[in-house]
Order: C-alpha cells, then sequence, then structure tokens
C-alpha cells in the first residue's frame, strides 16, 4: 500500500509537470464557460473573462490530476487516461452563494484525506498537529473567501483565490502523504 | 572501571543499550550520489576534496544500526531505528550525524525528526524533512527541500538551477539564488533576497512574502498569498507588464500608476500597468494584505 501511495504521488507530479503553465481558452470552450459562469459586462471584459476561463480550466485540470491519481489503477495493465469535464467539478457551474464542488472533485479529494490520514498515523504526535493545524489554516482561508465571495459572485481575484486555496489543499494533502510515505520508507518505518 | 567491566556488568544484570559513538569511512566516486536517512537527531553534511565518505557521530540508545555502504556510484548512510508502535516518546533514536561526501556528490537526505545542514555540497540535492529545519548552500545544481515543520534557509552563489522548495509550517529564506523557481509556505513567510530569475513563482495562504531581486529580461514573476503582506522591489530596471491585485489592502506603487478600485460597493483594488517594454510579467495578488512594489 506505501509503495501505491509513493507510485501514486509520482505519477500525480510527473501529471502535474507536464501541464502547461499558462492556459489558455480554446474556441470550442466557449459555449460551455459562457453557461458556467456569467460574467458582467465590463469596460475591461476580455482579460478578466480571459482569466474567469482560465479559472475554469485550471480546476478541471486539478481536477483531472486528482482524479488520475486515486482512482483505482490495475497494478499490471498500462492507466488509461480520464478526462474530467468542467460539470464534474461544478454541480451548478457559478460562483458565489450558488457555488458547489462538484461529486467528482469532491470524492477525489475525499479519497486524498482518507490517503493522508494512513501516513498521518505514522507521523509524531507533534508533526501530525502541525499538519492539521496547516490544512485548518487552508480551510479557514477557503471560509474567508466564500464569504466574501457569496457578497461578490462576479468577483476574479476572488474566484482565482479559491480555486487557488482548493489547490493548495490539494497540493499540501498530496505532498504531505508522499514525503511522508517517502521518508518513512527511506527510514524502514 | 573499564568499558569492559561495564559490559560484563550489563551482561549480568540488565542495563538499557548505551549510546555508540561512530566513525567510519568508505571510498566513493568524486560525482556520486550519497543517500542519508535518519529517523531523529541531526544531519550535518559538508563537502570536501577526498574521494571517501566519512560518517561520524552518536548513534541514539535504541537505535539497531548504522547501515553504510556503497553500491557502484551511491553512497547510503541509514540510521535503523527499532520501529514499533511506541517509538514516539518512549524510545531513545536520537542520532547525531555528521557526514563528508566529494564536493561533487549529489545527496538525498530524508529525516523525520532531525534537523538538516548542508555546506560545500555542489551537486544536486533532495532534502526532505517532516520536523525539523533545514538550511543548505546550492552552487548551481538543481534542488529540492521540503519541509512539514521547519524554517527553511538556501543561499546561492547566483548560478542558474532550478529551485523547488517548500515548507508546510515554517519560513522559506533564500539567497542568491538564480534561474528558476518556486517557493512557497502555507502558514510561514516566503523571503527571496537577491538573486535574478527568469521565471519565480511564490505562493503562502498565511503568510508574508518578500522579493528584493532581479528579474531578467522577459522573465516572469507571479506572487499570491490569502492572507499576507507582498513586498516587492526589484533589483535594477524591470521591462514588464504588471498585474496587481488586493481585496482588502493597499497598494503602494512607487513606478507611478496608482490602483483603483474594483467595484464601488466592495473594497478591493487593482492595477495594470507596463513598465519598459512590457516583455516580462509580473502578478501579485493578496485577499488580505497590503501590495507594496518598487525598484532599487
Amino acid at each position: 500500500m506505501n509503495d501505491d501511495n509513493h507510485e501514486a504521488g509520482d505519477r500525480l507530479i510527473a501529471a502535474a509537470r507536464r501541464l502547461p503553465t499558462d492556459i489558455s481558452p480554446e474556441r470550442d470552450l466557449w459555449p460551455d464557460i459562457a453557461v458556467a459562469i456569467a460574467i458582467p459586462k465590463h469596460s475591461r471584459w476580455t482579460p478578466m473573462f480571459a482569466r474567469a476561463a482560465a479559472v475554469v480550466l485550471l480546476v478541471g485540470a486539478s481536477s483531472s490530476l486528482t482524479y488520475l491519481a486515486v482512482k483505482d489503477q490495475p497494478s499490471e495493465a498500462v492507466r488509461p487516461t480520464q478526462v474530467v469535464t468542467t460539470e464534474m467539478v461544478f454541480e451548478r457551474a457559478s460562483f458565489g452563494g450558488n457555488y458547489r464542488l462538484g461529486s467528482g472533485f469532491q470524492e477525489a479529494r475525499g479519497s486524498l484525506a482518507s490517503k493522508l490520514d494512513q501516513q498521518l498515523d505514522r507521523l509524531s504526535p507533534e508533526s501530525r498537529v502541525e499538519v492539521e493545524k496547516n490544512l485548518q489554516v487552508i480551510g479557514d482561508a477557503i471560509d474567508e473567501i466564500n464569504l466574501v465571495l457569496a457578497q461578490e459572485p462576479n468577483n476574479v481575484l476572488l474566484q482565482e483565490l479559491l480555486l487557488s486555496a482548493y489547490r493548495e489543499e490539494l497540493n499540501l494533502m498530496q505532498r504531505i502523504g508522499g514525503l511522508a510515505n517517502n521518508v518513512m520508507r527511506r527510514n524502514d518505518i | 572501571m573499564n568499558k569492559t567491566s561495564i559490559v560484563f556488568i550489563c551482561a549480568l544484570l540488565g542495563c538499557p543499550a548505551m549510546a555508540e559513538d561512530i566513525n567510519e569511512s568508505l571510498d566513493a566516486d568524486a560525482n556520486g550520489t550519497v543517500k542519508i536517512s535518519n529517523t531523529a537527531g541531526s544531519v550535518d553534511v559538508t563537502g570536501w576534496s577526498k574521494k571517501t565518505v566519512e560518517v561520524t557521530g552518536t548513534l541514539g540508545d535504541d537505535v539497531d544500526e548504522l547501515i553504510f555502504e556503497r553500491n557502484d556510484d551511491k553512497i547510503t548512510i541509514k540510521v535503523k531505528a527499532q520501529s514499533s508502535s511506541g517509538m514516539w516518546g518512549r524510545k531513545d533514536i536520537s542520532s547525531e550525524l555528521s557526514v563528508r561526501v566529494p564536493q561533487g556528490s549529489s545527496v538525498e537526505i530524508a529525516t523525520i525528526s532531525a534537523e538538516i545542514d548542508v555546506e560545500g555540497v555542489h551537486g544536486e540535492q533532495e532534502l526532505q524533512a517532516i520536523s525539523g529545519d533545514i538550511e543548505t548552500e546550492m552552487f548551481g545544481q538543481d534542488i529540492q527541500v521540503e519541509s512539514v515543520s521547519g524554517d527553511i534557509d538556501i543561499v546561492g552563489d547566483n548560478k542558474d538551477a532550478e529551485s523547488e522548495i517548500g515548507s508546510v509550517s515554517g519560513d522559506v529564506t533564500v539567497q542568491r539564488l538564480a534561474g528558476e523557481m518556486s517557493a512557497g509556505s502555507v502558514s510561514g513567510n516566503v523571503i527571496v533576497d537577491e538573486g535574478s530569475f527568469a521565471r519565480a513563482n511564490i505562493e503562502t495562504v498565511s503568510g508574508d512574502i518578500v522579493y528584493e531581486a532581479a528579474l531578467r529580461a522577459g522573465g516572469r514573476l507571479d506572487v499570491e498569498t490569502v492572507n499576507g503582506e507582498v513586498r516587492v522591489v526589484f533589483v535594477g530596471d524591470v521591462s514588464a507588464r504588471f498585474d496587481i491585485e488586493t481585496f482588502n489592502g493597499d497598494v503602494d506603487n512607487c513606478f507611478g500608476p496608482q490602483a483603483e478600485r474594483t467595484s464601488r460597493y466592495a473594497p478591493g483594488l487593482e492595477l495594470s500597468f507596463t513598465e519598459g517594454d512590457g516583455a516580462g510579467r509580473v502578478s501579485m495578488s493578496t485577499l488580505n494584505g497590503d501590495v507594496y512594489l518598487c525598484k532599487k
């Protein structure tokens, strides 16, 4: 199980490194994005809409990474790829009071959290407390952003920060799990 | 009473294991890899001119053994502690290791509850600690440093390399790094002092970010924090397009253009402008925190 976690972490890292660092929206995504995110008319329409589109793609990319990392994999077979659609990320694809994380995203997040719990059990009580404290820091940040986003659902900065916080949470869980697994394995624990 | 007597008495009466001094060495490849694992205590690594790996220090009372072996160009140093459910808090497994390695070595160090200190090692480095501060120097080779609970301090020599640095709960301080860098902390500050970057990405969730370094022509700097102040002071001229946003804070920009409110009815400031030919890209964002931007 520990080697599986380590390999899953390596696959996640390898998949993350293959991601483009600049995400630009493609024309064929425009109809879905226009339906998914209502953007008000604004004198700076184009750059803000492009950033909103990038946000959707970023979440989709993050979710696809998580999905690839945590879905059950046959041990010997070549790993199939799974494209995660925007609909899997958002149950209702708008930010603010109507924002809900999709079931696919929540499943991936739950799976990572479960694997993390197993790794944390192997750490000292002090280290475990430290990790949980920092997950709480991220959780508090997510709550704070959501609170403000409910008042300003179309604020792109808030949308970006929210998705960044969710990404940071996933990254932290994956990183801690991988780090704990690697350090423990190398120390024969 | 000599050591033989002590051992004899302990064999009769049963004594706890005693700390063991170590002093061992192996011939090594000048540019090989040295892998070090220590459960608790400290790991100090120093590069030297000899083609030898030397290990000195002390092993904890309840350490099983020190593994020290060579396989081609790889040297493994591992403190094997007795693993049991009572490991945390009941057994003395703390071991202090001082390791000298050929200067051109690459090092991979993994500790659970031990500080890591590396000096004078010119190869690539992969340093990981669950709990413990990490200090190192880098000399133009890629480096990956991660700590869950501990500060990270890195001093470079202004030579290009790729750096990935992350702490969960601890400050990250880097000096004279160059090339491409990704640095972050969940709850800790990130300070980038001196150096010159083609690409730098700096993130915290709850912590301040300070960047006082150069950005190369066409370079990219991305800075993001949820709760923290952002201070960016470019060393030398900078030509870039700037995008700056804070939801709840001030923007102080010494380049001239001033931030504007994003909405009449809510807080939030944003600022976009171009300096020079705009070849580079600088983005700075924070939810709660002031942003300061200047050059020197």
